[in-house]
C-alpha cells in the first residue's frame, strides 16, 4: 500500500488547523516519521509541546492516537498485554467443576488477553500514532525491551509467539532528560530538540489556542514570558503556563498586564517560590511598561 | 505499508551527502554507521532538494541524537554545502571530547583560535585584579580558619597584598592549565577504596517489580500457572519484589588552580571508581565545565592517565555557583535519584553565592545524597567558614575531608556512618 506523505508545508497546515504552530524543522521531522517509517525522539524543556505534536500529529492523520506514559517501575507486561486473571482462575474452577481438562492452548488463547497499548498499537489495520511519553522515567530494563519494536516492528508473546505489526504505528517517543537514553534508543530514532517558540510563534499560538484574548493582552503576556524566560528560573515558564496565564487574565476581564492582575495571576506561570521572588523586579518592570501603553493606546486612537 | 517512491538522486549530492555523514562520523565522533547513511540518502528522496533549509532539517533529524550534536550539525552543514564561492565559516573544533577513538587522546591539539564555540578566553597573560568579586574573594579568604593553602594565610590582617596574589589565582580569567598526566602507581590502593565504596552505599528499592521469592505483591502470571497443574487451587503462591537499585557516581572535581594536587588525585580515584564501576560520571570545572567520562572511558587501566588540555574546566579562577547550575540543568539526566553526587572543592569561589544556592538546592532535591568533599576539612579545627561551603552546607548529606588516599579509603565507612539514603 502507498501511502502520501504531506509535505512540511501541508503538515504545517495540518498542525495549525487544529491549533498547534509547528515549526519547519519539527514538520519536516515529522514527516520523515511517516515518510521512512522510524520513531521520533522529541526532547526539549518542559512545556514545549512535545506530547502536544503527537496528538496533534493524530488528529491530521485522521488515525488513533495509542499512548503509553512511562514511569519509573513500568515493565513489558504492563505496556504489552497481561492475562485476565481472574477469569482464568474462575474458568479452571468451573472446567474442574464439570471434570474437564484444560490446555494451555486455551487457558493462554486470546480470550484471556488484556492488550495493552503497545500490543494495541501493533494490532490496529490502520497506522495509529504510538506515543511513548517522557521515555526518560522508564528504566534502563525497558529501553533494552524497547529497542526490538522500534527495530522490527514486533512483540514476543511466550503463550502466543511473535505478533508482527499489521501497519507501522507512528512512533513519538518525548523525553524531559531526567535520564540519560542509550545510544542504542536514540540510533534506532530520528531526533528533534523542541526549543521554546520565539515571540511571534508564540503569539500566533495564543491567537490559535485562545482566540478571545485581546490582542494587545496576548502580545504583553509573550512578552512577558519571553523575559521570564531569559531569567535563570528553576522552572522556567511552557507554553501551557503561557496559555494559563493569557486565559486567566482573560477570565478576570483585563485587557492588559497590570501588578495587581500579575499578583493575581502569578500562579499560573511560575509554580516556585523562589522563581517568583527571582521574577518580582522583572514583572514589576513589566507592569509598569505596558500600564503605560495601556495608558497611550486611547490617545492614539483618538488622535 | 510504504512511502511513494522517490526519484533518483543525482549522483553528485549522494556523494556529497555520503562525504558530509563521513565527516561527522570521523571528526566529531558521530555514532554514524551505514545505516544512517542510507537513511539520509532515503530521506533525501522525501524532501524538496533544492529547498536547502528543509534538506538541512531533515538530516539534522536523521544524523544528531542530542542538543549537541545538533550545535556541531548546523556549523558543519553551512560549512560544507556552502555555495560555491560563498565565504569559507570558521572552522569548527572537534567536539571534544567526546570524538576520539579510545587510546588517542594524546593526539589531541588545543582548540584551534578561530573556534566559534570552545574557544579559550582564560588563556591570556595573568591579569590585573578584576573590579567584580573582589570582595568575595576577599571574604573567602579571611573565613578561612584553617589555612591550608599559602594563598589563604593572611586575608584579614593585610587586604591589600594578600588579596591581590589570591584574586589573580583565583581569578576567572587565570591562565588554562594545560595538559594534565597522573601517574597509574596508587591505582591499586585507589581501586579498594572506589570497591569499598562502591559496596558502601545502598540505596532502597527500585520501584520496578520482578519474580523473587518473596516480595510485597502477588505474581498472579506465575501463581496461575502453577495453579494450572492442581486443577485451579492456588496452593503455591508466586511473589513479586523489588530489587535494590544499583549506584550511580557523579564527580564535580574543581580544577582550579588552588586545588591542583587534590584534584589530580580525585581524578585517578574517579578513574578507579570508572574501573569498578560503568555508572560513574566525572565533571571537571574551572570557570567553564567539561565532561570528562568519555576520556576516563577511553583510558587504558593500568597505563598513565592522560588528558588533553582541558580549557576552561582546568587550571583556572573558580566558578563554583555558575558551573553547578549548568550541570544541574544542562547535564539533568546525569543527577537523578540514584546517583550519589561528589563535589570536590576548597569552596574559594568567586561567584554570586545566590546561583550556588539555586544549583545546590536543585542537586539536592534531585540526587540520592549530596557530599562535599574538601580538602581543608579533615584538618584539626577547620570549620566550613568559607562562604561557598557555608552557602552549600544546608544542601548536603557530608561535608568529609578529601586530602589523601587515606581520606578516599575512610570514604565508604564515613557514608555507611552518615545514615539511609534518600
Amino acid at each position: 500500500m502507498t501511502v502520501s506523505v504531506p509535505t512540511p508545508g501541508d503538515l504545517q497546515a495540518l498542525f495549525r488547523a487544529r491549533g498547534y504552530v509547528a515549526g519547519e524543522a519539527l514538520a519536516t521531522a515529522v514527516r520523515l516519521v511517516v515518510a521512512l517509517d522510524k520513531p521520533l525522539l522529541l526532547e526539549g524543556p518542559a512545556g514545549v509541546g512535545k506530547t502536544e505534536a503527537a496528538k496533534t500529529l493524530a488528529l491530521a492523520l485522521d488515525t488513533r492516537l495509542i499512548r503509553l506514559q512511562c514511569y519509573e517501575g513500568l515493565d513489558a507486561q504492563s505496556s504489552l498485554y497481561e492475562w485476565n486473571y481472574a477469569r482464568q482462575l474462575l474458568h479452571l474452577r468451573g472446567a474442574e467443576l464439570a471434570g474437564e481438562r484444560v490446555g494451555d492452548d486455551e487457558l493462554y488463547g486470546e480470550k484471556f488477553l488484556l492488550a495493552r497499548p503497545l500490543l494495541q498499537a501493533i494490532r490496529e489495520e490502520r497506522a495509529p500514532v504510538l506515543l511513548i511519553d517522557e521515555v526518560d522515567r522508564a528504566d534502563d530494563a525497558f529501553e533494552a525491551f524497547l529497542l526490538e519494536l522500534l527495530a522490527e516492528w514486533q512483540i514476543t508473546v511466550p503463550e502466543l509467539g511473535t505478533l508482527h505489526a499489521r501497519s507501522r504505528p507512528h512512533v513519538i517517543l518525548t523525553s524531559n532528560r531526567s535520564r540519560e537514553l542509550s545510544d542504542a534508543l536514540r540510533r534506532r530514532c530520528l531526533y528533534h530538540w523542541v526549543e521554546y517558540p520565539s515571540a511571534r510563534q508564540e503569539l500566533e499560538i495564543v491567537h490559535a489556542r485562545l482566540p478571545g484574548v485581546n490582542q494587545g493582552l496576548a502580545r504583553q503576556v509573550t512578552d512577558a514570558i519571553q523575559a521570564l524566560r531569559a531569567l535563570p528560573l528553576g522552572k522556567p515558564p511552557g507554553v501551557a503556563e503561557t496559555l494559563d496565564w493569557a486565559a486567566a487574565l482573560a477570565s478576570l476581564h483585563r485587557d492588559h498586564l497590570d501588578a495587581g492582575a500579575i499578583e493575581a495571576t502569578l500562579g499560573a506561570v511560575l509554580k516556585l517560590r523562589e522563581d517568583q521572588l527571582l521574577a518580582a523586579p522583572t514583572l514589576k518592570q513589566l507592569a509598569a511598561k505596558a500600564a503605560e501603553q495601556a495608558a497611550s493606546v486611547p490617545v492614539a486612537d483618538g488622535s | 505499508m510504504t512511502a511513494d517512491p522517490a526519484p533518483p538522486l543525482p549522483a553528485d549530492l549522494a556523494t556529497r551527502v555520503t562525504a558530509f555523514v563521513a565527516r561527522l562520523r570521523t571528526r566529531h565522533g558521530f555514532l554514524l554507521g551505514p545505516g544512517e547513511a542510507a537513511d539520509a540518502l532515503r530521506t533525501l528522496g522525501v524532501v524538496d532538494v533544492l529547498r536547502k533549509h528543509e534538506v538541512r532539517d531533515a538530516l539534522r533529524a536523521v544524523l544528531t541524537a542530542s542538543p549537541e550534536q545538533r550545535r556541531v550539525f548546523d556549523q558543519e552543514f553551512n560549512a560544507f554545502f556552502r555555495p560555491d564561492g560563498g565565504p569559507l565559516p570558521p572552522t569548527l573544533p572537534p567536539l571534544l571530547p567526546q570524538t576520539e577513538a579510545p587510546g588517542v587522546e594524546q593526539e589531541h591539539q588545543p582548540s584551534p583560535p578561530n573556534g566559534a564555540d570552545d574557544a579559550e578566553p582564560e588563556k591570556k597573560p595573568a591579569p590585573t585584579p578584576p573590579d567584580s568579586g573582589d570582595g568575595d574573594d576577599q571574604g573567602d579568604v579571611d573565613t578561612t580558619q584553617a589555612q591550608p593553602l599559602g594563598e589563604s594565610d593572611d586575608g584579614s590582617e593585610d587586604p591589600d597584598e594578600p588579596a591581590q596574589t589570591i584574586r589573580t589565582k583565583l581569578s576567572p580569567n587565570a591562565s588554562g592549565g594545560g595538559e594534565f598526566d597522573a601517574t597509574e602507581g596508587d591505582l591499586p590502593e585507589l581501586l579498594r577504596a572506589a570497591g569499598a565504596l562502591v559496596r558502601a552505599v545502598e540505596l532502597g528499592r527500585s520501584r520496578r517489580l520482578k519474580p523473587m521469592p518473596r516480595g510485597p505483591k502477588l505474581d498472579a502470571r506465575r501463581t496461575i500457572r502453577a495453579a494450572a497443574r492442581t486443577a485451579g487451587d492456588a496452593t503455591l503462591l508466586k511473589w513479586l519484589g523489588r530489587p535494590r537499585r544499583a549506584p550511580r557516581f557523579l564527580l564535580i572535581l574543581d580544577g582550579s588552580r588552588s586545588m591542583g594536587r587534590d584534584a589530580t588525585l580525585l581524578l585517578r580515584f574517579a578513574h578507579a571508581l570508572h574501573l569498578r564501576s560503568r555508572r560513574v560520571e566525572v565533571y571537571a570545572f574551572s570557570t567553564g565545565l567539561t565532561r570528562l567520562t568519555p576520556l576516563l572511558r577511553g583510558a587504558p587501566p593500568g597505563k598513565t592517565l592522560h588528558l588533553p588540555d582541558l580549557g576552561e574546566a582546568w587550571g583556572g579562577g573558580t566558578r563554583i555557583g555558575e558551573n553547578l547550575l549548568k550541570l544541574a540543568r544542562q547535564e539533568r539526566e546525569h543527577v537523578n535519584r540514584d546517583t550519589l553526587v561528589f563535589i570536590l572543592s576548597d569552596g574559594l569561589d568567586t561567584g554570586p553565592v545566590e546561583e550556588l544556592e539555586r544549583a545546590m538546592r536543585e542537586l539536592h532535591h534531585r540526587a540520592a545524597r549530596v557530599v562535599w568533599l574538601s580538602p581543608l576539612a579533615g584538618m584539626p579545627g577547620y570549620q566550613p567558614v568559607q562562604r561557598a561551603v557555608k552557602a552549600a552546607l544546608p544542601y548536603l548529606d557530608g561535608l568529609l575531608p578529601a586530602s589523601g588516599v587515606g581520606d578516599l579509603h575512610a570514604l565508604a565507612g564515613r557514608l555507611k556512618r552518615g545514615g539511609a539514603l534518600r
